[in-house]
């Protein structure tokens, strides 16, 4: 009976080697998905906070100074400087000194205190649509409070007639980073464990050390598994360490099982490790393998709902997304970092990780040939 | 013939419209040296990678030990040692860790390789070495530590594909030293090489050119060849001052058919029509009045020569 794992424990341990005595190698496997973390957790955070406000204060009363105030109030506005004209404040805009200009009209406490309506202009900066949409949100609630709170007077009722109790459940400060930064993760580990295999086996053929490899008595098994697993450490090693960096440095707890959710990575390393093999057992030289890992890497960006929800991308690309198991991935690991959800609650998440990694793995075995040329 | 080692019939390999290999045939006997040459990209290597297994013939078949190569690929793999042209070890690992890694590449553990890991190291002399980096290892241990690694599963056929490609000539001789011993203790070699003074220590050669096999078979018998010793010709060799200027000078001679400068002499191909005091008498017209002249026997080199000159007059008829 012939062992279909033969050579396996001889390349496992010459993997480890090589990978441990190549600093190179180590140090892009785990350096760039630290940094690209830390820059990717940062700078996808949607919570806009103390945007640039410019003044126009043309009353210059309590009254005035107070509606300011209320605004700064919400933690949305941070004045940064006073202007003596309205040009002045659209210019401070357009030079992007400030995002929001706030303009209160020379009669605006007469009108007030009148009863009539009292108007306050707020110029918003609309470059960027997420900015803008909460620059307004933000106003239009500040109005309405002070409106309600002066009728409330007027008519002498002490609670408001109708209002809405929300609860935000499992991120109840509705943090950016609590959505972001799981799926940073997950594209992350991708980008570094694709590369890793799909050029450890293409450098052999380089080098011609895979020649040697194949008058030997391998099997193919054997050859596979072994490049793997160490790649596979490494990378368990490295998503641990993800995770602590997500826990402490953007304070994101993770309210499920932490077994589960290694169990879930692991599966998922074991996808991506597969895939790069995959990879390798086509391209001929480094450079075909890094652009074949690139045409993987992009749409598990863009259409693994990293960023972008699928429910509202177009159905080509909700399909691509549902071919990619970085999308499975993130789904399984926002479900159970802040939701707590169990690995039983999305078991199908699960088992189709689990079919994409031992499908991926055993066709790259049967698509390697142990011939040449 | 029970102690054929190697046999190849009409042994093809075509890439696309490319035939790189084109109808070989040959056979190796068992504790033969067999010399396999000719110029790059003649088909050497693509010969030795279908005879290892890696390349499937495209026509022809070729049998190791009586296994087919193709289709017995398993049975081939324990009887056979590879050394391909870039010695292929990992340069991170020392060469322990190159000898324990092929060791177990082919089924040792414990003991057996123990043993066999020191026997290897006792006859490669490469115990100075083995906590150092394959990478930091000068052309001649390398090749060393390459052929240690081939011969690991002790396989009865090791196949080298120009060993001594970028050695150094002390290294080169060694290694043909310890060629020699394997050769004694019956194991099979196939070596490709560019260098004719190697393809003098074979026992046997073989000499490809533009993906055809030329000619096949012992030194000695190939320089008897009635084509490299047409009838009616001898080959001297010429020993004087200004060899250069004495060879444009017996060139222009009837009679002369081939002269090359070897070193401090000249080889020539003269017809017995031509007697050696013409040779004389016209090296003294150019200026050169001392020269010895002795006849030699053929160099496998003139065997080549000729043979390829033959091949390509009977192309261009």
């Amino acid at each position: 009976m012939k062992n279909p794992f033969r050579g396996f424990s001889a390349i496992l341990y010459k993997e480890f080697l090589v990978v441990l005595r190549d600093p190179l190698t180590l140090f892009f496997m785990l350096f760039p998905p630290l940094i690209e973390m830390i820059a990717f957790g940062y700078a996808l955070d949607n919570d806009v906070k103390h945007m640039a406000t410019v003044v126009l204060d043309e009353d210059r009363t309590v009254e005035s100074r107070q509606i300011i105030e209320r605004f700064v109030n919400t933690d949305t506005f941070r004045v940064v400087g006073e202007v003596r004209s309205v040009g002045e404040l659209a210019a401070e805009i357009r030079r992007g000194h400030a995002y929001v200009g706030l303009q209160i009209p020379p009669n605006f406490t007469r009108d007030l205190r009148a009863g009539r309506n009292a108007r306050v202009q707020m110029l918003i900066d609309g470059s960027s649509s997420t900015i803008a949409g909460s620059a307004l949100n933000t106003a239009v609630g500040v109005a309405f409070r002070e409106s309600v709170v002066t009728l409330l007077g007027e008519t002498g009722r002490r609670d408001l007639p109708f209002e809405i109790r929300p609860q935000i459940l499992y991120n109840p400060a509705m943090r950016s980073p609590n959505f972001f930064v799981p799926g940073v993760i997950g594209v992350v580990l991708q980008i570094a464990t694709t590369f890793a295999t799909a050029m450890s086996l293409v450098r052999e053929r380089e080098r011609g050390t895979l020649e040697q490899l194949l008058v030997s008595p391998l099997s193919r098994w054997g050859l596979m598994l072994g490049k793997l697993i160490p790649y596979l450490c490494i990378a368990l090693f490295m998503a641990t360490g993800l995770y602590a960096i997500m826990h402490w440095l953007f304070d994101v707890p993770i309210a499920g099982s932490f077994p589960a959710l290694m169990v879930a990575t692991f599966v998922y390393i074991f996808c991506l490790l597969s895939l790069g093999l995959l990879i390798s057992t086509r391209a001929q030289n480094q450079m075909q393998a890094l652009q074949m890992s690139m045409i993987f890497i992009m749409p598990s960006v863009f259409f693994s709902g990293f960023i972008f929800p699928r429910e509202t991308m177009p159905a080509i690309f909700w399909w691509v997304g549902a071919c990619l198991p970085t999308t499975y991935f993130i789904e399984l690991a926002r479900a159970i970092i802040l939701r707590g959800a169990t690995l039983a609650d999305f078991w199908t998440h699960l088992v189709t990780l689990v079919g994409m990694g031992a499908g991926l793995f055993a066709l790259c075995v049967f698509r390697f040939r142990q011939k040449i040329g | 013939m029970p102690d054929t080692m190697i046999q190849c019939e009409n042994l093809t390999k075509r890439f696309g419209h490319f035939t790189a290999v084109d109808h070989v045939s040959f056979s190796v006997a068992k504790g033969d040296i067999f010399g396999f040459l000719g110029p790059n990209g003649s088909g050497k290597s693509t010969v030795i990678r279908m005879l290892c297994g890696l390349l499937e013939p495209s026509e022809g078949r070729a049998t190791i030990g009586g296994f087919d190569v193709a289709k017995e690929t398993d049975r081939i793999k324990s009887l056979i040692g590879y050394m391909s042209q870039k010695f292929s070890l990992y340069d991170e690992l020392t060469v322990h860790e190159n000898l324990q890694f092929y060791g177990r590449l082919y089924g040792l553990s414990g003991a057996a390789l123990k043993k066999r890991y020191d026997e290897l190291i006792a006859l490669t002399h490469l115990e100075p070495y083995l906590t150092r980096r394959a990478s930091l290892l000068s052309g001649g241990w390398r090749q060393r530590l390459a052929m240690a690694c081939s011969l690991v599963h002790q396989p009865q056929v090791l196949f080298l594909d120009e060993p001594t490609a970028g050695i150094d000539p002390v290294a080169r001789r060694e290694l043909w030293d310890l060629l020699f011993e394997f050769s004694s203790n019956g194991i099979t070699l196939f070596v490709t090489t560019h260098y004719m003074d190697e393809a003098e220590r074979c026992s046997h050669v073989g000499y490809i050119y533009l993906s055809k096999l030329v000619v096949c078979g012992e030194p000695d018998a190939l320089k008897r060849l009635p084509s490299v010793n047409p009838p009616g010709t001898r080959r001297l060799d010429v020993t004087c001052e200004h060899v250069t200027t004495g060879l444009k000078a017996v060139r222009k001679l009837e009679g002369v058919q081939a002269a090359t400068v070897f070193g401090q002499s000249m080889h020539l191909l003269v017809s017995d029509a031509l007697p050696e005091q013409a040779l004389r008498d016209e090296l003294a017209r150019v200026g050169i009045p001392q020269a010895d002249v002795r006849p030699i026997a053929p160099s496998l080199e003139d065997v080549f020569v000729a043979l390829t000159n033959e091949r390509e007059n009977g192309a261009a008829k």
